[in-house]
């Protein structure tokens, strides 16, 4: 069973450990690039065919010229650039040798070609005990894990970063130009159709403020109970998705489950939701939609930023109370529940109110209650009536803004 | 009856993700009623061998035996039966901020009691009691109804050295128990040690950065270095050419008086 360490294990890991890994690290970083161009790739042509031929298809081009040109991209971008595998994965490629910037690209432009001979690689990781490849000795570079190295001050306009974004601005302007026809002269001779919406817009018809308060007060109570049933689901979903808290391999498995399971639905915006669930449920009960598609968002969004809170705990005392001989709920109660319970409270009013913004905002969509009248009074050309629905959601949500924020000040 | 209450055999730990070598085959005896030191540099792997006997980080080889039973092999329940036997204290106290002191010293008898009743935070007149009684014994009997962290530095080890006689130990184990205190507080929770080691019987394992510290209150004293065991005997047969060799050449006494 028990055999004795040498020395030097801390420090010293045996060199061909060290080379397997290092070439192991750079064939994850030319996988993870080919991967990424070939996905810009395709979504690039997909673009363009329906932007320029208006078909659904991708470019016709034989798959070897993609593939080929894919890997020569990625090869290209890791001499001279930072490529997302290289910094996915922490490796900078640093230039040991002073010089020109020409010499160095042209060092550069030799390393491109030499990489094509990366295969090779394989009988020197097994051949010698050193580990920076041959080409890159011969060339004056070194590779290096980026925790390694610290932080390499580059002007902003020559990171790689930068230059994307500029380009991307460019494309975008140019593009958006293209198709959002611009027309100023249309946005000043023709205002005066609107004066019909403005000249009632200031004569409000408040017979509908009666109404107008019920359908608020509907709106509210769905905020709430998207809220109170959203905060009873999150809760035990949040202690399965903190990492601190799952163990072992079924652990593990439901963490990362929930928590890609929780960004999808998160991420789709809870009109979406709404969508879904007024045609889910139909007839009748618009506003039961409306609190569905709430709920939905809100279980996905509190269970993040619960389970998030839950990884910040100090583990200190959880270890204490382990070391007494708990159990493993009296480990939670008395070791966890105290450090969250006004974190979880804060969560919690700051989801109602976004839920009461977001509640307004799904009535457009057929999820019932102040939106939904407000979306057929402006379709009907009511604007007098509107304008009224509208003052009493602005009112509602600031009464709201400013009632959590005090609250949540309360709290921490 | 069996003189040594914890054995331990080629204790061996690796942390996998760095493939540190914390503790490298590690064997040494504790008898009953021992305070034993630990000294050693920060990473020396004095707290890794404490969290192993209770086996809140699990070794990766060698055996524990506690009191005639292997700590290293024992389910999850004999695990907590076992870790109800040996307290714990820590040099940031570890104590729930947010909870009162009384809480926190009850919290030491959750070992013992059924945990449907303390789910609803109930626990017996007795225990509530022997609270009031443990921190009585360690001075701040006044304290019972505030919050932890609104307690000193000294006064917050105090509620954890009740939170340990809570558990009506046979092991103290103290992970650095003074090493956030100054001087003055560090000989006062010490002391504490002191009485029960003396009075309770409790064997101690502790710790401790100072060698003077170590001198006053030790009767056995084990030097860790790079996770071996580098010195074990007695107190005073630490001198100037040992010291160099636990701390290193550059190392100068410091003293705590």
């Amino acid at each position: 069973m028990k055999e004795k360490y040498y020395a030097g294990f801390m420090t010293e890991r045996p060199t061909w450990r060290k080379a397997r890994r290092a070439f192991l690290k750079d064939m994850s970083i030319l996988v993870t690039d080919v991967l990424f161009l070939a996905s810009l790739w395709w979504l690039g042509s997909y673009i363009w065919n329906d932007l320029v031929h208006q078909t659904r298809d991708f470019l016709s081009v034989p798959w070897w010229i993609m593939v080929i040109s894919v890997i020569e991209l990625a090869l290209v971008w890791q001499s001279f650039g930072l490529s997302p595998g290289m910094r996915l994965l922490g490796r900078r490629l640093i230039d040991e040798q002073d010089g020109p910037w020409w010499i160095s690209l042209g060092r550069r432009s030799i390393r491109v070609l030499l990489l094509h001979v990366m295969p090779a690689l394989l009988f020197q990781v097994i051949l010698t005990t050193r580990y920076t490849p041959w080409h890159d000795r011969f060339l004056g570079f070194c590779s290096a894990s980026a925790a390694e190295i610290d932080e390499i001050r580059v002007p902003w306009y020559r990171s790689s970063s930068a230059i994307a974004v500029i380009a991307l601005g460019v494309g975008m302007y140019l593009a958006s130009a293209l198709f959002t026809q611009i027309d100023l002269v249309k946005l000043v001779t023709n205002a005066s159709s609107t004066s019909e919406i403005w000249n009632k817009i200031f004569h409000p018809d408040w017979s509908i403020l009666r109404l107008g308060i019920r359908l608020l007060i509907v709106t509210l109570f769905m905020a709430f109970m998207a809220t109170f049933f959203g905060v009873i689901v999150a809760i035990p979903l949040s202690f399965l998705a903190a990492r601190n808290l799952s163990h072992g391999f079924i652990g593990r498995t439901i963490y990362t489950v929930l928590r890609i399971l929780m960004s999808i639905i998160r991420s789709i915006q809870p009109f979406i939701w709404a969508i879904i669930f007024v045609v889910w449920v139909r007839t009748g009960a618009a506003a039961f939609a409306g609190a569905l598609a709430l709920f939905v968002h809100s279980v996905a969004d509190l269970t993040k930023l619960y389970s998030e809170r839950l990884e910040s705990i100090d583990p200190g005392p959880v270890e204490a109370i382990r070391a007494t001989g708990a159990g493993r709920l009296q480990v939670i109660l008395y070791g966890v529940v105290p450090q969250i319970v006004n974190p979880y409270l804060s969560f919690t009013i700051y989801r109602w109110d976004i839920n009461v913004r977001m509640a307004t905002i799904i009535g457009l969509v057929g999820g019932g209650g102040i939106g939904q009248r407000l979306l057929q009074l402006t379709r009907n050309w009511v604007w007098d009536q509107a304008i009224v629905l509208m003052l009493l959601i602005m009112f509602a949500v600031m009464l709201m803004d400013y009632s959590s924020s005090r609250l949540r000040e309360r709290l921490n | 009856m069996m003189d040594d209450l914890i054995r331990i055999e080629h204790l061996t730990k690796i942390y996998e993700r760095g493939e540190v070598l914390a503790l490298n085959d590690v064997s040494f005896t504790v008898k009953r009623g021992e305070f034993l030191v630990l000294l050693g540099l920060s990473g020396s792997g004095k707290s890794t061998l404490l969290r192993c006997i209770n086996r809140l980080i699990e070794p990766t080889a060698g055996t524990i035996i506690f009191d005639g039973i292997d700590v290293t092999r024992a389910s999850s329940r004999q695990l907590r039966q076992i870790r109800r036997r040996m307290a714990m204290i820590f040099q940031q106290f570890n104590l729930v901020k947010r909870s009162t002191v009384l809480t926190n010293v009850l919290s030491g008898r959750l070992g013992y009691v059924s945990p449907a009743a303390s789910a609803i935070h109930k626990f017996s007149k007795q225990d509530i009691d022997m609270a009031m009684a443990d921190l009585d014994r360690v001075g701040i009997p006044e304290q019972a109804y505030k919050r932890a962290d609104e307690l000193s530095g000294g006064q917050q080890q105090r509620v954890g050295i009740a939170r340990a006689l809570m558990q009506q130990p046979d092991l103290l184990m103290a992970d650095e128990p003074v090493s956030a205190l100054d001087p003055a507080t560090s000989h006062s929770v010490m002391q504490h040690l002191e009485t029960m080691n003396r009075e309770d019987g409790v064997t101690v394992i502790a710790s401790l950065h100072f060698l003077s510290l170590a001198r006053r209150y030790g009767t056995k004293i084990l030097a860790l270095k790079d996770g071996e065991i580098v010195f074990e005997g007695l107190p005073t047969e630490i001198d100037e050419a040992r010291f160099m060799e636990i701390y290193g050449e550059e190392a100068k006494e410091v003293e705590v008086r």
